[in-house]
């Protein structure tokens, strides 16, 4: 059996015929679709390298069989930035070197763009540590990350700001 | 291995057996797949109409099978629910609970479940849809120990069923590192105060049993105390249903010591949030 | 800042600006392309299966299963394994380990691979793996560092000494008015770069193209040819990103050599990804200790004696041991020094170098045996280490090629506020009842060179390309080397092409012993600065050119232009002096290594000092890392914004050290029990606040030509045992293990 799930990956309709219902979500990322952006780590929900955003929620891409999925909309870290023009987490991540290897920053700043989306955390140091912390980076830049996420929840707060000025 | 979406209870209903898995968010069901062979095949619950989202009706909250850690953090709950809420938090990360339910968190059985004890402190009552039409059993006889549950093939759990309560619900958990971490130990209370002491107080531990426990002795000689007799009283009882063991995560005898801690603490969260507002 | 170094250079240009990543734009947009996320046409995926038992044989492999499930085109066991050119169970190299490759049927520790499966899709290979449901023959496995008699051997680590002594140990024993005798552990512990190890290898004819990330990639290339009989040219290593090495990809492993095997057998590109669980086993780790120290000390508190004694677990194959006690060399000026090596070989996998090997166990060890002397001596912590301040280096008497580690110690302690801590333990709480205490310890690590070259070619619209097979694995190579090259060119940065990362590139040697950026960056430095002489002696001899003349002199470039040293109104541009020469590019070359008679005249070192703060719940013993202080020199920093970055992950992975790392065995099944990254703990970002990080200035003339000691590695150094012994003053209790657990600090 060859299902076929509608998706829109990063603002982009797609039919995609599975072949094989056991692929994840992330293993039809990168080894089908040709997005290989979205990184594997644990394969097991541990460590988050691996986090999309699903219809606007971030999840781990390795515990959601693709099959799930038909009619959600996949926000990867190809489709975040706009052209050239970076997304504000994105930004702030090169500007506070929150990354060394670079390997979960992926996962990382889709994580950061969910936490800002969720609105909880605000830029509160103390509540982005805990709303980050299930994206493990081994190389430890969690000091830049957490100053990264801070200052670009205050960017596009005052962007927001401004929109609606 | 096929994946079924069914739309209605009746028509999940009809797709079991056979050694089907049954799956909502998938954030315990797909690391076993990894280890074991392949189910024939596994029914997502996602798409059943009425199975996601808290209600309240005829004096009963029900909490739909499909419903996530993230919709109960979202959810307006009276304050017993501050327990399930606080464990909420702390199921796994964010992008765990996001997609994890609080019914599959139940049928995982986990010793180590973080929302088992917070259920347990709020009576929950599980409900079950099979062939034979609905059931319900109490949260405590349903998980029967460590990954087993009261579920024949054939069943699904519907919902988990709170009644309606007063009282303000606390929880804390015990990790070795500060999040992102299997408890060590949890506790859960609701406790209901009247004047400056409690009235009844309801007290469930995680991680130190096979399967989390009511302290129900403990409940009994909390009645009456004030804030400043709990750590006492915790210190004193005795708590035959705390079996805890040595594991990777910690040895007994510090969940021993410490568990007692942790209650006294939970219970003081409970009746201090009160006093505030 | 002027420079003295080199007539030709100016640094500042580049060097010491805090530029952000130059890879960092691929990073944050997902296409930065890591080994694994190659998927070439036609390519298969290949999965090996680990063995589930510590000790035995195989007896029994379902093939039949496997090779039936639909997708799986093949299954290889020792059965079938085709032949391989150079041995398994060889070391060509001295940095060469031996390991499984299917050669037989034996299991000599858990997870070790003894099958392989291949298959159109990655989800055929993981369920033909399963299929395949091995039995074996059982043997007691010996996990437990008390399950073997230890022994003695010549060499520690990478050919360093297993036993070493400075003075008479016995004399400073006798002579101690003050002593302890203590016996620390530290765990087993498990590289875990976030990216597993992984391989897309494919073979046209007898040429091997392999996109996998590499520490080292010219003794990579060099390896691989070994085991499959091809000249070292014939074979490409593509490792442009790497998802953090730790140490651990720098060499041939068993799981890459099958992947190899199976694409070279099936004519077809094959992808091979370690899942999580596979890299607790065939990849190394940081190798388990037991370590004795004897320190003794006379009534005014100078050592006169260090004695540190290291037991290390290795495996029963081959002889890798964690060189712990040598980090007692080198930093204390005390009156006699003994370091000495045992190791016990147990059913594990060959451990390996981790960041700081040796150092990181060895220092944490060390920095808390002194507070335990300290303590007993009633002496402040810093006061003992100032007492036994090495003015030269103890044992040799050498000087230092510099050392600014005083300063370390007064400005680190300057801004943690070290000067109230009260002696005592258990005196301080804050305002939430939580038990405060304060640790310090000093950080060391060596400035070791490889060897590296370079090439750099500037074009006649000054702007140049360079080339080193350098590797960025998260460290900043791509871009503090690519500042060195730009200066040593005198060209802004944007105007360099950085080439790295590949096979096919003047060697850059190896990304280890925080000795990349020195050795590569010695290289670039070389390379450019023979350019700049060709341009120069092209211009000098030039009656056209305002330089003419002026080789004497010798010449500053900076900026496109080169400018008479001493005399800035005769300068001219690159492109002119080019552009009449002919247009020609000038291509130039340069290699780095430390000469011998340099490391016989200077000891070289990094030094700093860390102080930390811990917060310890009285009743749940809840341990929280709350303040960092770490001040390090380093000689000169590259990229202050990338060495911080450098020296916060070091610290971090000195909390990991101290608090949470430990891989636990079943002594009695001898498999890890915690081998995934829920059971193996990390810090998550929840963990780690309150850091702080001072480089301290130091200009060191001897250590290289660019003055770079490294700071990679010696983060973790010191970190350990500051928060070890911050963990006593705030409790009175001290534990001697690492990682401290919760349990330990029980009461009763």
């Amino acid at each position: 059996m060859s299902p076929s799930i509608s998706l829109t990956i990063n603002g982009e309709a797609r039919a995609v015929a599975l072949d094989d219902p056991r692929v994840t979500l992330l293993d039809l990322l990168r080894e089908r679709l040709d997005l290989p952006g979205t990184k594997k780590g644990c394969d097991r929900g541990q460590c988050g390298a691996c986090t999309v955003l699903v219809d606007g929620r971030r999840v781990n891409s390795c515990l959601t069989l693709a099959a799930t999925l038909d009619g959600a909309e996949i926000t990867t870290i190809e489709g975040l930035a706009l052209g050239e023009e970076l997304h504000p987490v994105q930004a702030a991540f090169i500007e506070n070197d929150a990354f060394q290897c670079g390997y979960c920053t992926p996962g990382q700043i889709m994580s950061a763009v969910g936490l800002i989306s969720e609105g909880s955390a605000g830029d509160d140091p103390e509540r982005i540590r805990e709303g980050m912390s299930g994206n493990i980076c081994r190389c430890a830049a969690y000091h830049g990350i957490t100053i990264a996420v801070q200052e670009a929840t205050r960017n596009m707060i005052r962007t927001d700001k401004e929109d609606a000025a | 291995m096929t994946l079924h979406r069914p739309e209605s209870l009746d028509e999940a209903l009809s797709l079991l057996g056979g050694g089907a898995v049954v799956l909502a968010g998938g954030t315990d069901v797909y690391p076993g797949l990894r280890d074991g062979p392949p189910p024939s095949r596994m029914v997502d619950l996602t798409r059943v109409a009425g199975l996601r989202g808290i209600s309240l009706r005829d004096g009963l909250w029900r909490i739909g099978a499909a419903t996530t850690w993230t919709d109960v953090l979202r959810a307006e709950l009276p304050a017993c629910f501050a327990g399930l809420k606080g464990a909420a938090r702390e199921v796994g990360s964010v992008q765990i609970q996001n997609t994890g339910t609080v019914a599959g968190n139940i049928c995982n059985a986990s010793p180590a479940a973080d929302g088992v004890p917070a259920l347990m402190a709020l009576d929950a009552q599980v409900e079950v849809a099979g062939p034979e039409g609905p059931r319900r059993v109490a949260l405590e006889q349903f998980i029967r120990g460590p990954r087993n549950v009261d579920l024949r093939p054939s069943e699904i759990v519907s919902a988990v069923l709170v009644p309606e309560a007063t009282g303000q619900g606390a929880f804390r958990k015990l990790g070795a590192r500060k999040y992102l971490v299997i408890s060590i130990a949890m506790v859960a209370a609701v406790v209901e105060v009247s004047g400056n002491a409690i009235s009844r107080a309801r007290v469930s531990v995680g991680s130190c049993s096979p399967v989390a426990v009511r302290l129900r002795g403990l409940e009994e000689a909390l009645t009456g105390a004030t804030v400043a007799e709990v750590p006492g009283i915790v210190a004193g009882a005795d708590l035959p249903g705390l079996t805890p063991i040595d594991d990777v995560r910690a040895s007994a005898a510090y969940r021993r010591e410490a568990v007692r801690t942790l209650i006294a603490r939970t219970i003081t969260d409970a009746m201090e949030v009160r006093d505030v507002t | 800042m002027p420079d003295t170094l080199d007539p030709h250079v100016r640094f500042g240009s580049n060097s010491g600006q805090p530029v952000t990543r130059r890879d960092g734009l691929a990073k944050v947009t997902g296409t930065a392309t890591f080994a694994a996320d190659n998927t070439p046409d036609n390519m298969l995926y290949a999965v090996f299966v680990p063995a589930a038992i510590a000790r035995g044989r195989v007896t029994g492999l379902d093939t039949e299963a496997a090779a039936a499930h639909p997708g799986v085109t093949h299954v290889l066991t020792p059965q079938n394994r085709p032949p391989l050119q150079g041995d398994p169970s060889d070391k060509p190299t001295m940095f060469s380990f031996r390991f499984e490759a299917l050669q037989d049927d034996s299991v000599r520790y858990a997870g070790q691979p003894i099958a392989l499966v291949v298959a159109e899709t990655l989800e055929a290979a993981n369920e033909g793996a399963r299929l395949l449901n091995p039995k074996y023959e059982r043997l007691t496995p010996r996990t437990d560092i008390d399950d073997a008699e230890p022994y003695a051997f010549e060499a520690a680590g990478f050919g360093l000494p297993a036993n070493t002594v400075h003075g008479n140990p016995e004399a400073g024993h006798a002579s101690a008015a003050q002593a302890i005798d203590v016996t620390y552990e530290t765990a087993p512990q498990y590289h875990n770069a976030m990216e597993t190890h992984a391989v897309v290898a494919k073979w046209e004819g007898d040429h091997l193209t392999l996109d996998m990330p590499s520490q080292a990639i010219s003794m990579s290339c060099a390896g691989f040819a070994y085991y499959f009989g091809i000249p070292a040219e014939n074979v490409t290593v593509r490792s442009p990103y790497l998802g953090g090495g730790f140490g651990s990809k720098a060499i041939p492993t068993g799981p890459y050599v099958l992947a190899i095997l199976a694409a070279r057998m099936t004519g077809r590109p094959v992808k091979m990804m370690l899942t999580r669980q596979q890299m607790f086993g065939p990849v190394g780790h940081r190798g388990q200790t037991r370590q004795r120290l004897r320190l003794g000390a006379d009534d005014t508190g100078r050592l006169t004696v260090i004695d540190h004694e290291g037991i290390a677990a290795t495996s029963t194959f081959d002889d890798f041991v964690e060189p712990a006690a040598n980090a007692s060399q080198g930093i204390y000026a005390a009156g006699a020094l003994r370091s000495t090596h045992r190791a016990v070989k147990l059913d594990i996998g060959t451990p390996g170098p981790m960041r700081a090997p040796g150092e990181a166990s060895g220092s944490a060890v060390l920095e808390c045996a002194l507070d335990e002397l300290a303590e007993k001596l009633g002496l402040d912590p810093l006061e003992l280490r100032l007492k036994n301040y090495a003015e030269t280096e103890p044992g040799t008497g050498k000087p230092y090629s510099s050392k600014a580690l005083r300063e370390c110690y007064a400005q680190g302690a300057e801004r943690f506020g070290w000067n109230s801590r009260p002696r005592a333990p258990g005196q301080m709480r804050d305002e939430d009842g939580l038990l405060v205490g304060w640790g310090m310890g000093t950080a060391f690590f060596p400035c070791p060179m490889f060897m590296a070259e370079a090439n750099a070619t500037l074009r006649a619209d000054s702007t140049a390309v360079v080339e080193t097979s350098a590797v960025d694995m998260g460290q900043g190579a791509w871009t503090a080397l690519a500042q060195i090259a730009a200066d040593s060119l005198g060209l802004p940065l944007d105007k360099v092409d950085f080439q790295a990362g590949r096979s096919g590139l003047p060697d850059g040697g190896v990304a280890g012993g925080s000795g990349h950026t020195a050795t590569a960056g010695g290289a670039l430095h070389a390379a450019g600065g023979d350019v700049i002489r060709q341009l120069g002696e092209i211009a000098a001899a030039d009656p056209d050119s305002p330089l003419y003349g002026a080789g004497n002199a010798g010449f500053v470039a900076r900026d496109g232009r080169l400018y008479v040293a001493g005399d800035e109104s005769r300068s001219e541009a690159y492109t002119d002096i080019l552009a009449r020469s002919g247009g020609a590019e000038i291509a130039g070359n340069g290699s780095a290594s430390r000469a011998p008679e340099t490391a016989e005249q200077h000891a070289m070192n990094a030094h700093g000092a860390v102080f930390a703060e811990v917060k310890i719940d009285p009743d749940l013993c809840q341990m929280r890392v709350t303040r960092l202080v770490g001040a390090f020199a380093a000689g000169r920093i590259i990229n202050p914004r990338l060495a911080e970055s450098q020296l916060f992950g070091g610290m971090i992975w000195g909390i990991s050290f101290a608090l949470h790392e430990e891989a636990r065995h079943d002594h009695k099944r001898g498999h890890i029990v915690n081998a995934d990254l829920a059971g193996y703990h990390v810090p998550v970002n929840a963990d780690v606040s309150g850091l702080d990080v001072i480089t301290v200035h130091e200009e060191d003339p001897y250590v290289n030509a660019l003055g770079i000691k490294g700071v990679g590695e010696i983060g973790i150094t010191g970190t350990v045992g500051a928060i070890g012994n911050a963990i006593w003053h705030a409790t009175g209790k001290r534990v001697r293990r690492f990682p401290i657990r919760i349990e330990d600090l029980l009461t009763s």
